[in-house]
């Protein structure tokens, strides 16, 4: 049986009918045709469907839509405003820490939440705040710098 | 005159950066169709057995349930990753009698649900008789091992389930052996692991009215999925078209056909709807296909001084249940083996071996890593007996420039030696290598690891790999088109897939620079079978020199078309223009000059319409009919050839056997880099898949079934598990506008060299010769004596 729930997704206000099962990410791609949220793995495994929830970092594909209930949820469509990249989705085009880029919404969403929380983030710091995000592509040392740019730019504001 | 650059050779950053970046990337599980299915597969759950009957009815009847297919639904057409008079097509899209390995597709579902689906897949019935069956490639060369198919006809062994067999010779081995000083045997094994692409393998297949076939699919190269599932489904090729979805990594698991995009495209074509079947991450793991574990015996003669006299080798390849990839693995381990250093005697074997294994697939490197592995230890284990630096050996057997190959081939310019040099330079590698640094010395750690530093032991190790840059496989060949546009700009239609290597930004830059356009000012128009022109693909390591140079020639039209007019309105010759920012001028005075609006409007009203469109083409050693033969070696095998060298320094902690990877030095002749900041990326990606390789990563399977179908199981590098990556660039190209250039391959050589330099710094740190991947703590405490 569905449930009807309410959830402000990238400052937008939604009312779902959502099925019991049915995850965070099972939402926002399926129902809202926000598919800028990746599943690499549906598990908990690879960070690519990392969102934020209440400004913290969740795996979409572990939270249950129902338990958003009233909450607020950012996905990488809701970070840039005005077509402009924000400091950390810029840095990573800059410093190609984007390949295939299936990684990369939750990578930029995790780096996201870290520099809000810890804006002079050490190495050891942005290595255990992305600890949780695989990729493949890149080998991480190129995401790494990214975040640190990133953290300057943040800094200089 | 020297062309100053403007767009080449730099680096740019990604076009499709900003839209992967805020995640507008649209790949195919993006893809939304209206009334649009979800498809699923039933596998096998037996290694091997017989199919007695397949009972659908009660799936069908399922209120949701769209379409069901089994092999009787097909056209009985086989397919294979080779397709070739000698190792035709094998593989079933969907089991017929016989299933071989687990998690062989027996059956698919379309559905209105995930849930229907579920349902549905449960409620078909299959009676297997299990069969015997054998997992070992040695024990199923056994003349008494189960028969998973029949040994190759052309093989005279007396030996089982051989899928096929290369073989080749030159000069007189056993002569040469006598003749060396030294000589000495030893047999290297590798380990299956697999791609970790973060995307999951996926398709979306719409069988529109009208009888258009219409697939997104996540792929390393449209045109072959196109060749092969028309001829799977009984379609001409024009009733098929792959269009575009960005692709989420593939490292060469996902160039040839797999049964789910067989089963969506048939399903769609029973339901009348679209399909989508996406791969969960635990199918990926159990049941598609992986790379591929080869056992190596190199028995090598040198002279006094380390001169390779000649090689002897026999190769055994695990290659599962079908031939997969497992017969061009066995002839490019020859190829990798011969590559790098001169080897005037060689005698070499190889053999696919059926096993009731998942079917093998092409992995980063295609068996270089594991040669290189074996060939590189081995060559350092030779240097110590005779007492020579691993710098030294090296040395002295490189190719050089010019050389010719046994294969006929020619290296053309060969910059290994100076990648030697500068790798042993850059790193202080004599100073580090051996008894002052290395080999059993105390050393505090580099890394702020909470190690008890008296355990730490430090070493260095070389390794050097060579890679071939585009051969002739299927479409063979790439071709583009550049027109220009109204205001100035121009667009690329390029058949290339940006699979992450970024063939778009690459292409972008080459015409970019032929026409003095900026790179943002290039759209591009890519990877569809209908829109654009045919492209080579992303997976034969060919993909920046042939699209590369079809991209050229395409711009090279259009530029001569715009001078040319130019000229004719100027009223001077053309050898008096020259381009820059989007307009033709007057060397001798630049303020005459046409911008390419202007330029455009008069080709169009002059020239009875012309908008000014070019068009190139490029095909890898332009006369030559095909590929080399996979069994003899025989035929041309590439006309440009990359070649690296990686120097690994690493930690061992004596206590634990634990050993990581600090720094990892790659110097390589890539030919001309395209974009330096595109071949970083590459050779990071490349180092970070090796470190997994050699410490990490393993996919554990006992009787045909994978113990670890999962990340938290199957352990990939993360952001703690990093090693320094440093470059060096031995630059052995030009590029010349207007005139072919060879960049070399990228993106596959460098995952290799550096896995033997892992194993032969570990033996620099702790004395402990690893002959086989992965680089477990077990495998070093016993090296260590802590283990027995
Ligand atoms: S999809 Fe959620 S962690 Fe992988
Ligand atoms: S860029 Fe491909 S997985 Fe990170």
């Amino acid at each position: 049986m569905k449930r009807l729930i309410e959830l402000t997704v990238n400052g937008e206000l939604h009312e779902l009918a959502v099925e019991p099962q049915a995850t965070l990410l099972d939402v926002l791609r399926e129902q809202l045709g926000l598919t800028g949220t990746k599943e690499g793995c549906g598990t908990g495994e690879c960070g690519s469907c990392t969102v934020l929830l209440a400004g913290r970092p969740v795996l979409s594909c572990l939270v249950l839509a129902m338990e958003c209930q009233g909450q607020e949820v950012t996905t990488i469509e809701g970070l840039s405003v005005d077509g402009r990249l924000t400091p950390v989705q810029q840095a990573f085009q800059d410093r190609g820490a984007v390949q295939c880029g299936f990684c990369t919404p939750g990578m930029v969403l995790a780096a996201t939440a870290l520099l809000t929380e810890n804006p002079r983030p050490s190495e050891a710091e942005i290595k255990k705040g992305l600890e949780g995000n695989l990729c493949r592509c890149t080998g991480y040392n190129k995401i790494i710098e990214a975040v640190k740019l990133a953290a300057e730019s943040f800094n200089q504001k | 005159m020297e062309d100053t650059l403007d767009y080449v050779g730099k680096p740019v950053p990604r076009k499709d950066g900003p839209e992967k970046v805020t995640g507008r990337a649209r790949y195919t599980v993006d893809i939304r169709l209206p009334g649009m299915l979800v498809g699923g597969i039933l596998r096998s759950p037996h290694p091997h057995a017989r199919i007695l009957n397949i009972d659908t009815s009660q799936a069908r009847r399922l209120p949701g349930v769209k379409a069901v297919i089994t092999a009787a639904d097909t056209a009985g057409v086989k397919h294979g990753f080779v397709e070739t008079p000698r190792y035709p097509a094998d593989q079933d899209p969907l089991a017929t009698d016989r299933v071989r390995f687990v998690g062989e597709e027996v059956a698919a579902v379309a559905a209105t649900d995930p849930y229907v689906l579920a349902e549905a897949l449960d409620l078909i019935r299959v009676d297997y008789e299990p069969l015997p069956a054998v997992f070992d490639p040695e024990e199923a060369m056994q003349p008494e091992a189960p028969e998973i198919h029949p040994s190759h006809p052309l093989v005279k062994e007396p030996f089982s389930n051989i899928a096929g067999k290369t073989e080749t010779q030159w000069g007189d081995v056993e002569l040469a052996f006598e003749m060396s000083d030294y000589v000495r045997q030893d047999r290297f094994e590798s380990h299956l692991r697999t791609h970790g692409y973060l995307e999951p393998q996926a398709t979306v297949a719409s069988f529109e009215p009208g009888g258009k076939l219409r697939v997104w699919t996540s792929s390393q190269g449209p045109f072959i999925k196109r060749a092969k599932l028309a001829r799977t489904l009984g379609l001409p090729y024009s009733a098929v078209r792959v269009s575009k979805a960005w692709v989420g990594g593939a490292f060469g698991g996902k160039i040839d056909l797999f049964s789910h995009e067989f089963c969506a495209a048939l399903l769609s074509m029973k339901a009348g709807r679209p399909v989508r079947i996406e791969a969960s991450r635990e199918e990926i793991f159990t049941a598609y296909r992986h790379g591929q574990p080869l056992i190596l015996e190199i028995k090598t003669g040198v002279k006094k001084d380390g001169t390779i006299m000649a090689q002897k080798i026999r190769t055994v390849n695990n290659c599962g249940a079908n031939r997969g990839s497992g017969v061009v693995v066995i002839f490019l381990a020859w190829g990798f083996v011969m590559l790098p250093y001169r080897l005037p005697n060689l005698k070499y074997e190889g053999y696919a071996v059926y096993t009731n294994n998942p079917i093998r697939t092409p992995q980063r490197g295609h068996g270089a890593p594991q040669v290189r592995f074996a060939v590189e230890s081995q060559l350092d284990m030779i240097a110590e007996e005779l007492e020579i630096d691993p710098v030294e050996i090296r040395l002295k057997n490189a190719r050089q420039s010019g050389e010719r190959l046994p294969n006929g081939d020619n290296v053309h310019n060969c910059g290994l030696t100076q990648c030697i040099e500068k790798a042993a330079e850059h790193t202080r590698f004599r100073e580090k290598y051996g008894e002052k640094y290395g080999r059993g010395r105390s050393q505090p750690p580099q890394t702020n690891e909470q190690t008890p530093s008296g355990s730490i032991r430090r070493g260095i190790g070389m390794g050097v790999s060579a890679y071939f840059g585009g051969s002739l496989i299927y479409p063979n060949s790439s071709s583009c088109v550049v027109k220009m546009g109204e205001e100035g700009g121009a667009t690329l239609l390029t058949g290339a897939i940006d699979i992450g290597q970024g063939a778009e930004t690459i292409l972008s830059q080459i015409v970019a620079e032929e026409l003095k356009i900026p790179v943002d000012e290039i759209q591009v128009i890519a990877a569809d079978t209908e829109t654009t022109p045919v492209d080579i693909g992303a997976w034969i390591s060919g993909s920046a020199y042939v699209s590369g140079n079809a991209a050229r020639v395409a711009a090279t039209q259009v530029r001569r078309k715009l001078m040319h007019l130019a000229a004719e309105e100027l009223g001077v010759p053309v050898e008096e223009l020259d381009m820059a920012q989007k307009s033709v001028y007057m060397v001798r005075s630049p303020e005459k000059r046409l911008s390419y609006r202007q330029i455009v409007e008069a080709s169009i009203r002059k020239r009875r319409g012309d908008s000014i469109i070019g068009e190139g083409h490029w095909r890898t050693m332009r006369d030559e009919p095909t590929h080399p033969s996979l069994a003899s070696t025989k035929g041309r095998w590439s006309e440009n050839y990359a070649f690296d060298v990686q120097v690994a320094e690493v930690e061992v902690d004596i206590q634990t056997g634990h050993a990581r990877l600090i720094r990892a030095v790659t110097a390589h002749d890539c030919g001309f880099p395209i974009n330096p900041l595109l071949v970083e990326g590459q050779i990071d990606g490349q180092v970070s898949m090796a470190l997994g390789h050699a410490f990490m990563e393993e996919l554990l399977m006992k009787d045909g079934r994978t113990l670890n179908p999962s990340w938290l199981d199957y352990r990939m590098p993360t952001a703690h598990n990093t090693a320094i990556s440093e470059y060096i660039d031995v630059i052995t190209e030009a590029y010349k506008k207007d005139a072919p250039y060879r960049t070399k391959e990228v993106g596959e050589g460098y995952v290799s060299a550096i896995l033997g330099a892992i194993a032969n710094a570990i033996y620099d740190a702790v004395g402990v010769r690893l002959v086989s991947t992965p680089f477990t703590p077990e495998k070093i405490l016993r090296g260590l004596g802590k283990l027995t």
